[in-house]
Formats: C-alpha cells, structure tokens, sequence
C-alpha cells in the first residue's frame, strides 16, 4: 500500500441535506439526507432515469452537488480540492457504464495506469496484479490492443478491472453486467467476492436492472425515488426532504 | 431608437462575454501550472514523455511546412526590398526592414498560425473526443487531475514549440531570402550580415521571447480550454476545435498587435515624439 492509500479508511458515506440538479431537469437529490450501509453490497434502484449513474458519479467524487454535504468518515468532502480528495479518491474504485478506456493505450497500459501513476506499488507488483486478471478473464491476447481495436466485452470488463487494480475499500458498479455476457459476468462477481476476502474490499454500491446478475450477489437495496434515498431494510433510515 | 439601445446591448453582451472568456483562459493557465506543482504523484518522467511527444507533433514535423513559408517570405522581402531600397538610394536599411519585417512581426505570426492550422486543431479534437469517451472523467475517477497530465504538458510543449519554430523560421528566411535574391541581386554577404547584425537589437530578443512564448501558451490553452468545453456528445468536437482555430487566431493577433504597439510608442516616446 502507498504513501497515499496508507492509514486512509472508508468506515462511513453519509449525505446531509444534499442536492444535486442537471440543468433543466428535476432534481436528483433533493436536499437528501442518507447514511449509506456500509460493509454490504448495495443495489440502487430507481426507475430509468432517475439519477443512478449521477449519484454513483456523487459517491465517486466526480459530481460535485449544488448544496449539502457529503460526509466520508465525518469529513465534509463537498469542499476538499482535489488534491486533498485525492487519498480518499485512491480508495473509491468508480467503473464506467460506457466507455472511460484511454483510447491511445493499450490496455495492459490502461490497467497498469492508476498503479504506475501514484507509484501505489512497484513495476513488478503492477505487472503481477495486471497479468493475474487478464489471464483470470482470458485477455492476454488483447494486452497490446488499443481500445477501438477490442471487442465490446473485452472493453467492458477491462473497463470494470481497472478500478480494482488499486484494491479499492469502495466500489462503485455502473451497469456493470451489460455487455460482458453469462461467463464473464459470473467470474467477475467471483472476482468481487476474492477482493472482499482478501484485498480490503468493504463496500460496493451497483447500479442495475440486471436482476440474473444481482441474483447471484447477497445484496441490500437503497432506492433512489423522487430525489430521496431510502434503504426499506435498514430501519430509521428514511431520507427526509428539509 | 430602440435599435440602438439593442445595438448597445448586444455590442456589451459581446464585450463582457469575450471579457469572461478571456479570465476563464487565466483562470486555467493558473489552475494547470498550480495543479503541476501541488501533483506530487505526477512523475517528471510522465510530464516529460508527454512534452517531448508534443514538441515532437508540434515542433519537429511542422519543419518542412515552416521551412517553405520562410523561404517564400525570406525571399519575396529581400528581392522587394533590395528593389525597392536600392530605387531609393538606402540598400543599407535593408537589414532593419528584415529585422522588423521578419523578427518582429511577420514570423511569430506566421508561426503561430502554422501552430494554430497544425497543433491547435489536432489538440482540440484530441481533448474534445477524450471528453466525450469518458476519458477525461476516468482520469478523475483514478486520481489523475487533467490540468496537470494533458493541460500542462502541452502548454509547455506549446512555448518551446513555437519558440524553436520561430527561430527556425528566421533562421530559414534570412540565409535562404539571402540565396535566393542571389539569383536576382547580387548582394556580397559581408554586407548582408553586417547590416543585419547592426540592426539587431536587445529589444529585438525580448520581443521574441515575448511574442512567440506568450503565443504558445495561448494556443494550447485556448485548445485544451475549448477541448475541455465538450458536454457528451462527439458530435460538438468539430464545433470546439473551429472555435479553437478562430479564438486562437483572434487572441494571438490581438497579442501580437498590443505587443508591436507597446513597442512603437516606447520608441516614440523615447524619441520624444510623444
């Protein structure tokens, strides 16, 4: 672990009157108050539309919502640059629903970036976790290939790789199931569990309509309704518009 | 009435428009130079692999197009001004007609817009499509601001770019007008180059520098910020990179007038013409 990912702990993600509004459109949050569960797999539900995609974009850190706070550990994140963001970024693995591979490299570089970049771990320990993935999901024949020159699956899952490259505590799974087919979607969720056990994954947040996919995690869902969040299984924890 | 009240209008709109324009373009030199040095992750081996691959695109393979226009332009002044000075009877200004013609004014524009037609557009696009991939976002999402990895680079790349273009232009158009008017005027080159050297000046170093230097980082900047400025869709990357060759031209020009006249009422002024 680095410099930067050392003594960083994720133990809790809490909104606190949060509101966050695309121009022209109905609010997504809507002066939101929630603490998210934490240590447990979490499906947001919504209808089509709602905000899913922007409130995971929010959890990553890549939103930055209009008013309200978003509290990680108690620390109001909403107003931290993003260098002082940075320890907690390096901790939050955000994978995309459609593209988001840097298109002039490679992808063994694309998953070799995020690693090299902070100096995370040393050239060898980068090459050792990225070549343990590609030939986990059969890509080793596609390490060289740019990403326009890949097939959509390869795409996909090498999109969703990349994130865990880092052994993030927090995951955040946009759509991760479309596109990448039964098998791989299978090992992928095998992939989640091993991090879980053994590389200090903690919580995962997905966003879904997948249901053959979510049925094959033990999951615990927070619905995203009308700009407000609420977890039906979790008691006395019901957004309240302010 | 009413018809200049809203030409008024639309002539301040316009005017606090490009004025916010403008700050934003400060505002993200200051932000990219900050970010560079506040990213302690960001390797000068990073930062260096993607400044030489920019001087490269920008610098080097802009050479034979460079080389010609500083031939044309070389030539086409000392023919015309050995023509024309010798008609007047003061062959020996032909050296401050170069200097002030080629140094000051004809070759940093020139070069910039070569840079402009060249870099600019290719910088814009690039930008542009990153935006709209979700590149630029993924690069936040690990940790990697955007400022310091693709803004930075090139800004300094676009400075020493420009800055050897330019040089090389001049270079180029004074021994290269100097052979060709050969065939035309028969010019001893001790006389050439001595009426050269008595023209340059310190001011002329300076102008340079400031001229070529500043051009530079308006370029990259001016193309990353309207790179930057794509929303989602690849369909508005053709729309920024235009906006970027124009703004580009626009401001550039701008500059490069601001600084001549600066100059010249210095001269003026020293003069006690003013």
């Amino acid at each position: 672990m680095s410099e930067l990912q050392k003594g960083t702990q994720i133990k809790s993600l809490k909104f606190e009157g949060l509101f966050f509004q695309h121009e022209t459109q109905d609010p997504i949050l809507n002066n939101a108050d929630f603490e998210f569960p934490t240590n447990e797999n979490v499906l947001i539900q919504s209808v089509q539309g709602a905000g899913k995609s922007t409130l995971l974009q929010i959890l990553g850190g890549l939103i930055v919502p209009q008013s309200g706070k978003f509290l990680i550990n108690d620390d109001n994140v909403v107003d931290m640059s993003f260098e002082e963001f940075l320890p907690y970024r390096l901790m939050i693995g955000y994978t995309f629903d459609y593209g988001g591979l840097i298109n002039n490299r490679t992808i063994y570089d694309n998953l070799m970036l995020p690693l090299l970049y902070h100096k995370l771990v040393d050239v060898e320990e980068a090459n050792r976790r990225v070549m343990e993935v590609l030939k986990y999901f059969e890509l080793e024949k596609f390490k060289d290939e740019r990403p326009a020159h890949i097939p959509g699956r390869v795409r996909k899952i090498s999109c969703l790789l990349r994130p865990m490259m880092t052994h993030p505590q927090v995951l955040l799974l946009d759509d991760p199931s479309v596109g990448l087919g039964q098998e791989t979607s299978l090992k992928f969720i095998d992939l989640i569990n091993k991090h879980r056990a053994e590389r200090g994954l903690k919580h995962v947040f997905i966003s879904s309509y997948d249901e053959k996919f979510m049925s094959h995690i033990n999951h615990i869902t927070v619905h995203l309704d009308n700009g407000l969040l609420y977890a039906p299984q979790m008691e006395g924890n019901k957004a309240v518009s302010l | 009435m009413n018809m200049v009240w809203d030409r008024i209008e639309s002539l301040g709109r316009t005017i606090t428009e490009n004025l916010e324009y403008t700050l934003r373009i400060f505002l993200m030199i200051y932000l990219s130079f900050r970010a560079a040095f506040l990213d302690q992750t960001q390797s000068l081996r990073q930062t260096l692999s993607v400044l030489s691959t920019q001087i490269y695109f920008t610098g080097w393979q802009a050479m034979p197009l460079i080389s010609i226009l500083a031939l044309g332009t070389g030539g086409i002044l000392v023919i015309q001004g050995m023509t024309n000075l010798t008609l007047l009877g003061g062959t020996e200004m032909l050296g401050n007609l170069i200097v002030v013609v080629l140094v000051r004014e004809v070759g940093p524009l020139l070069t910039a817009l070569v840079v402009i037609a060249r870099s600019g557009t290719a910088v814009a696009t690039e930008v542009g499509n990153m935006r709209a991939n979700r590149e630029i976002e993924a690069l936040e999402s690990m940790g990697i601001n955007p400022l310091s990895y693709i803004v930075f680079p090139r800004i300094l790349g676009g400075i020493v770019s420009v800055l050897c273009l330019a040089f090389y232009f001049i270079v180029i158009a004074i021994f290269g007008g100097y052979l060709i008017t050969q065939f035309f005027h028969d010019i001893p080159f001790s006389f050439y180059a001595e009426n050269l050297l008595r023209a340059f000046g310190k001011e002329d170093v300076a102008i340079f520098l400031l001229k070529n230097g500043f051009s530079g980082i308006i370029i990259f900047v001016v193309s990353c910020f309207q790179g930057l400025s794509v929303q989602k869709s690849p369909h508005e990357v053709p729309q920024v990179t235009t906006q970027a060759v124009v703004k580009s031209i626009i401001y550039v020009t701008v500059f490069n007038l601001a600084v001549t006249a600066i100059v010249y009422l210095n001269q003026l002024q020293k003069l006690g013409v003013v």
